[in-house]
């Protein structure tokens, strides 16, 4: 569903509602408005907020038996954790790999069924057949395929290559990454067709009586167009490249090849031990740099946003 | 179209708002009930003289005992039969016409008011010399009036089975038709009806762990089936064994079935007591056993009455002497009738048998305090999860008073201040820290701070003969392999395997390998590569079913040169140098400083926990395990204790004591020393006499050489190493290779800690 | 003569299209082509591990065993081993076999058990979670001003973090609340996660505030507004947040291991994650059936999921 248009009638009309600003009906509407938030929020406070705060709590106090506030001893010292370093370089590198592939290969397979092949439909569902394939299976099958006697390593006998110790070497982060764009190129592959099918057609055909190439028409015209749906596509990804760890976990347990150590092993292996502290110190170094990025994207968002719709 | 969404949607939204109430009925119910009443033990008068109780059955509320006694002078052994009616509480003997050689095996009540009893005949001729010569058993099946106990009837069963002379009877049973269900030591299954006419045989694949009728006169049996204990009736209609009953989730545990009154069974997994209903597949706890202050160990047999209590027949095998029995009886009350007490919890991962009933006797006593028990390991699926379960308590309100030490990671609570120093509490009660074994002690230590007791402990160590590694008392890694290396691996270690080398070279002394301070391990070093490499020459798992000479034998020929044994009492000791003929050397597991002699706690271990709101309560219960009273009380007379007392006099007395000979006077009257006692490993045997000086001198060198508790090696590490020294072992990696991917793996592990 | 031109530049145009389409023809059909071939190769690609769960789950135990067996041979202490001499990765079952079907759905009831478990935990979460957030989007979207934006701002970081983040001071929470142990630990976070509201704020707020201020202006009170504009509008949306929602709920793990301590409560998912060499057979079978109700509702509501984020959406919105 697309709302052409909408930017400019909806500024003026925001101009005229602030005139009328202080009206009652506006506030009482206000008020049922909030109201309409309020289990929402509350439920959060409780379920969301009060935890990050617990977590916040943690992250000064020495242990979580005696309590003692320390500053941010926790944060220096987490900082300074070889482990930690290794878990947010790792991390960082799959996101910043994995990410921009999943948008990019997406919005390739998305242009591609765009091209009305035959059987569109159906490619379609097949793309998104992995989303439902239950976690385990899942494992169970890349653990046959990169096994160090699986069929990569059979195929790789073909072509008379080295066995490779796919699961416990540096090309442990290729196989998470070919995982996560298996399990999530679907989802984002519709999400970039529903965006492409909402490009009006007629600037669509003017430009193509402009005599403008392929490139031109992709580059000047669609991407700005798929520009909101590109960020969100993002953050969709950036949520879904966090849970990859669940994968990881049940490939390779809490200590896997250091290739595959993320932040969350670090947190999930942290909690068992009781040093609450730790988690909670990364917990926050990943809540601040997450709030940079999001920042960043808003801000993005807002650039390109205006270009389009101005 | 339109409306029928409507009502999809709110179909939906009902569905789920039912199973939400649904799913919060039963967690809060469940809730309500253990906490609303208790079970109080009410303990029956009763006069049992017997060695020990032989079977125990019940017939509506009269529960029936037969127990044996034998009478030391003459050899004579003798039935009782003792009746109880549990409603009106009278007891007493019935006659049974029972003689010196029959016995009976298996009793059970029926629905008609009867008892049957399995009864063995032995009958023997002798020749002049008193040898046994011609011996034959014959089985009959005695219907036993439930008033007089006289004999109705006598029937002979041999009829019945193939083999009868062969034939053990295990388990009898009799459904609410009268017929009766024997169940033989070789898996079979054979229904007869009254007349001993057969009705059916079923033959099982699976042993049969038991056999019960239920409250509706049914016979069902238990057997460990592929998904643990299963519950299956026995079909006469089909023949067979109907389909394990649902919702009975028996896991590997040890319950015991009764038939029930109130519900289909009555169900004790030595933990607990509940309820089984077949109707529904629901069990409904009744009361833990330790709540009613009652040692599952002891219960011989347990049953409900039909007015809703539950009795039990306990029966304490520790005291020495004649077997003192008891029966009990609980009483649902509300739990406002009963005293209350502030509460002390005990959180282990399973409780110490030791322990537990030193919980019993405390909770018996104490006015003022009652110590709650909570397990996190027993019988759960996941150990793992169960050890996060009880972590993460640790920190939190949920958190025990008193936690056990037994197979936890002692050092990491340590470090994380789950634990409090108990020195100042010994000191408020009196207890002078000098009167206890200086290195064990310290091995609780930390920074001068005692943050565990112990009641009793014993050492483990590597045993060798003093003649081929000299006399030490420890031994590097290097050393060991070196002794070891070129030797056929068949001769190194009995029962040698890969796993077990591991287990000996490395994960006793996990801290070898990982230094902590700088937060490196070496675990790709010489000394674990030439560990694999050595572990590779054992097999995957060791062979039991190859033909060896016995375990002495080949000691004594060096063809095993190496043993992993604890010491656990000076009569060990005895034992180990028979079996070796010689004089043994305690090396200890291999350590960097030769000191790799281990102390192994015995009969609990425990600290305080800091976060504890009742501290002294708790310490009110610690300081009964290091009492003068509890120490001496592990000073046994006959020297077979298990494990050494942690106090010094105690400890003294015990030597004392192994150093006592026992005598006895012979025909002349004349004093001759009698062996103590008699110890066996294998194809080894020997009296023990009283120990030597020298004897104990060498314990006590061996104890005082112990510094290191066993700690426990995380379960991560082991995976690791498991899982990544596989390759190498199959020959598909080097072990070069496969020790860089478990450097790689556990130095990510040591990071994240340091 | 301006009329001639016009003809002209009209002929001339018609000419130009047809010349350009009939180019783009043939483009057209190459590309097409090479779409296609590629578009087969990916789904071969995509669809294979779900075949592969399929067809095995139709292998008996031992023709798994000697497929796999090597791969998941189990050591002493439970851990995973990789130990293959060579693994056999076989589409097709020598014979079929139903057996791991019979004992999964007939000889041990606990696998149904926990399918039933799945379904009591994931139903009511994701119900509720769409109400809640239809609630709160609605809340977002009327009379946005900057406390709004900022709570949603909120929303959106708490969306993002981990969950391993979270769960432990869940599990604290939930102690508090004398949830532990019971389905509402997992229900009510579920319930109030704001994924769900976050993705339904970014569709409503693109409804032309006109046609609220219009609906408002003909007297329509909130709740109308909320009824009868926004909720048939967002339909399509709400189904296909309902598909993410479920697919993403009906494979949790790690909150029902640290919140339900009682194993019987645990849903076929948790089951499945800790699978041992044993049971790979019947693995293959339960992930069979477990993928069922995924399928159903993703074949039911492929559509919507199409259309209803068939919008520019953006972050910010």
């Amino acid at each position: 569903m697309h709302f052409p248009g909408k930017g400019k009638k909806d500024r003026t009309l925001l101009k005229s509602q602030k005139k009328k600003n202080s009206s009652p009906r506006t506030r009482r509407g206000k008020l049922v408005s909030a109201g309409y938030l309020l289990p929402s929020a509350l439920g959060v406070l409780l379920f969301f907020v009060l935890p990050f705060m617990i977590v916040i709590f943690y992250s000064v106090v020495d242990n979580p038996i005696s309590m003692q506030f320390v500053f941010f001893d926790n944060f220096v010292s987490v900082f300074r954790n070889n482990a930690f370093k290794q878990a947010a370089r790792n991390t960082m590198t799959f996101s910043l790999v994995a990410v921009p592939l999943a948008v990019v290969l997406s919005l390739m397979l998305a242009m591609m069924l765009e091209s009305k092949i035959p059987f569109r439909s159906q490619f379609r569902t097949f793309f998104l057949s992995p989303m439902m394939v239950p976690i385990a299976s899942v494992v169970l099958i890349w653990q046959v395929l990169f096994h160090y006697n699986g069929m990569m390593n059979e195929v790789l006998a073909l072509f008379q290559k080295d066995k490779i110790d796919w699961l416990n070497s540096s090309f442990a982060q290729v196989v998470i990454v070919v995982l996560f764009l298996w399990k999530n190129l679907g989802y984002n592959m519709i999400l970039f067709m529903s965006a492409l099918s909402s490009i009006p057609k007629d600037i669509l055909e003017v430009a193509v009586l402009e005599s403008a190439t392929p490139f031109q028409i992709f580059w000047h015209i669609k991407l700005r167009y798929m520009s909101s749906t590109i960020l969100f596509v993002t953050i969709m990804s950036l949520i879904n490249s966090f849970k990859v760890f669940r994968e990881i976990y049940l490939l390779k347990g809490d200590y896997p090849y250091d290739t595959m150590y993320m932040l969350q092993h670090f947190m999930n292996n942290t909690f068992s031990r009781l040093d609450y502290q730790k988690m909670s110190a990364a917990a926050i170094m990943m809540a601040v740099v997450m709030v940079i990025i999001i920042g960043i994207l808003f801000l993005t968002e807002n650039y390109f946003g205006k270009d389009v719709e101005g | 179209m339109k409306k029928n969404k409507k009502l999809l949607t709110i179909a939906i939204t009902a569905f789920s708002a039912m199973t939400m109430l649904w799913g919060c009925g039963k967690g809060s119910g469940s809730e309500e009930e253990t906490s609303g009443y208790v079970y109080v033990p009410e303990y029956v008068e009763m006069d049992v003289e017997c060695n020990y109780i032989n079977s125990v059955a019940a017939v509506g509320d009269d529960v029936f005992m037969n127990t044996v006694s034998w009478n030391e002078e003459t050899g004579e052994s003798s039935n009782a039969l003792y009746k109880y009616d549990m409603l009106e509480g009278k007891g007493e003997v019935l006659p049974l016409a029972l003689d010196e050689n029959s016995n009976v095996n298996g009793m059970v009540g029926t629905a008609d008011g009867n008892l049957l009893m399995v009864v063995n005949i032995y009958s023997y001729e002798q020749d002049e010399n008193g040898e046994i010569t011609d011996y034959h058993s014959e089985m009959e099946l005695w219907k036993v009036s439930a008033e007089d106990g006289s004999v109705a009837e006598s029937k002979d069963l041999s009829g019945i089975f193939d083999d009868p002379e062969n034939t053990y009877v295990q388990n009898i049973c009799a459904d609410g038709q009268g017929n009766i269900y024997l169940s033989d030591g070789d898996n079979g299954i054979h229904v007869v009806d009254q007349g001993l006419n057969k009705i059916c045989d079923i033959k099982l694949e699976n042993w049969i762990r038991s056999m019960t009728a239920s409250k509706e006169g049914d016979v069902y049996i238990t057997t460990y089936g592929e998904n643990g204990l299963e519950l299956r009736k026995v079909d006469l209609t089909t023949k067979k064994l109907g389909e394990p009953v649902e919702g009975f989730n028996g896991g590997y545990g040890n319950q015991e079935f009764s038939v029930g009154a109130t519900k289909s069974f009555l169900v004790d997994d030595s933990s607990k007591v509940s309820v089984f209903d077949l109707s529904t597949g629901t069990e409904e706890e009744l009361f833990k056993w330790l709540d009613a202050d009652i040692n599952s160990d002891s219960v011989t047999q347990r049953g409900e009455l039909s007015d809703g209590r539950v009795w039990a027949v306990t029966r304490d095998y520790s005291a020495d002497g004649p077997a003192s029995v008891e029966l009990v009886l609980l009483n649902r009350k509300d739990a406002s009738e009963v005293p209350q007490k502030e509460k002390i919890t005990y959180g282990a991962m399973w409780v110490d048998s030791n322990v537990k009933k030193a919980i019993i006797d405390f909770n018996k006593t104490n006015e003022k305090y009652r110590i709650t028990v909570k397990e996190y390991g027993n019988g759960v699926e996941d150990y793992q999860a169960a050890l996060t379960q009880f972590n993460a308590d640790l920190t939190t309100a949920n958190c025990p008073d008193i936690i056990s030490l037994s197979n936890v990671d002692f050092h990491m609570y340590v470090s994380k201040g789950v634990l409090e120093d108990l020195y100042p509490y010994m000191e408020k009660s009196g207890i002078n820290k000098e009167d206890y074994l200086e290195n064990i002690l310290k091995a609780y230590e930390e920074d001068g701070k005692l943050y565990g007791i112990l009641s009793g402990f014993y050492v483990s160590s590597t045993l060798a003969k003093e003649s081929k590694v000299g006399d030490k008392t420890g031994w590097t890694l290097e050393e060991m392999l070196e002794f070891a290396q070129d030797k056929d691996p068949e001769s190194v270690f009995p029962y040698g395997s890969r796993s077990s080398i591991f287990y000996y070279c490395i994960y006793n002394n996990i801290d070898e390998f990982i230094d902590w301070e700088s937060g490196k391990c070496s675990f790709n070093g010489e000394d674990f590569i030439k560990t694999m490499e050595f572990a590779a020459k054992f097999p995957e798992e060791y062979d039991y079913q190859k033909e060896r000479e016995g375990l002495s034998a080949r000691i004594r020929s060096d063809k095993i040169l190496l043993m992993d044994n604890s010491i656990t009492s000076v009569q060990e000791y005895q034992m180990i140098t028979g079996m070796f003929g010689e004089k043994v050397a305690f090396l200890g597991y291999p350590n960097s400083e030769r000191k790799g002699n281990l102390i192994q706690p015995a009969g609990g271990c425990m600290g305080l926990a800091s976060k504890s709101k009742n501290k002294d309560g708790a310490w009110e219960f610690m300081q009964v395990m290091i009492s003068e009273e509890y120490q001496n009380s592990l000073v046994s007379e006959h020297g077979n204790s298990y494990g050494f007392p942690i106090r010094k006099d105690a400890l003294e007395k015990q030597f004392e004591l192994d150093m006592t000979p026992d005598y006895y006077e012979d025909g002349d009257g004349n004093k001759v020393e009698s062996a103590k006692t008699t110890w066996g490993w294998d194809d080894f045997q020997m009296e023990i006499m009283a120990a030597t000086q020298e004897e104990v001198d060498a314990v006590k060198k061996l104890i005082d050489s112990a510094e290191k508790v066993a700690g426990s090696v995380d379960e991560q590490l082991v995976n690791i190493i498991t899982e990544e020294s596989e390759p190498f072992f199959k020959g598909q990696k080097s072990a070069k290779e496969a020790a860089d991917i478990i450097q790689n793996r556990i130095q990510t592990y040591v990071n994240e800690n340091s | 003569m301006k009329k001639n031109l016009d003809e002209l530049s009209q002929e001339r145009w018609d000419k130009e299209v047809k010349r350009k389409k009939s180019i783009r023809n043939a483009r057209h059909l190459v590309r097409v082509c090479i779409a296609t071939t590629v578009a087969a190769c990916f789904a071969v690609l995509f669809l294979m591990p779900i075949v592969l769960t399929v067809t095995n789950s139709f292998m008996s135990a031992s023709e798994i065993s000697s497929n796999y067996g090597q791969v998941f041979a189990t050591s002493d202490t439970g851990g995973k081993m990789y130990i293959a001499e060579k693994v056999n990765l076989k589409f097709i079952p020598d014979m079929v076999s139903f057996s791991q079907y019979i004992t999964v759905l007939f000889k041990s009831p606990e696998y149904l058990f926990k399918f039933w478990n799945s379904v009591v935990l994931v139903v009511p979460i994701v119900v509720f979670q769409l109400l809640v957030a239809a609630g709160a989007s609605f809340g977002f979207t009327r009379y946005r001003g900057r406390i709004k934006e900022i709570i949603f701002f909120v929303y959106i970081i708490l969306m993002l973090m981990p969950y391993q983040v979270t769960l432990v001071p869940n599990y604290l929470v939930s102690q508090w609340l004398h949830l532990l142990d019971t389905n509402w630990a997992i229900w009510l976070p579920g319930i109030f996660s704001p994924f769900a509201v976050y993705l339904l704020t970014k569709y409503m707020r693109r409804i032309p505030v006109s046609m609220m201020e219009a609906a408002q202006i003909d007297g329509a009170g909130e709740w109308q507004i909320f009824r009868h504009i926004c909720m048939p509008l967002c339909k399509g949306a709400m189904c296909s947040i309902a598909i993410l929602l479920f697919i993403d709920y009906w494979n949790m793990v790690e909150q029902p291991l640290i919140l339900l301590s009682d194993q019987e409560k645990h849903p076929l998912s948790v089951f499945l994650s800790k699978i041992n060499a044993g049971e790979i057979g019947l693995a293959f079978a339960v992930a069979t059936i477990y993928m069922v109700p995924p399928i159903l509702v993703f074949l039911y509501g492929e559509d919507y999921l199409v259309e209803g984020i068939t919008y520019q959406g953006g972050i910010k919105g």
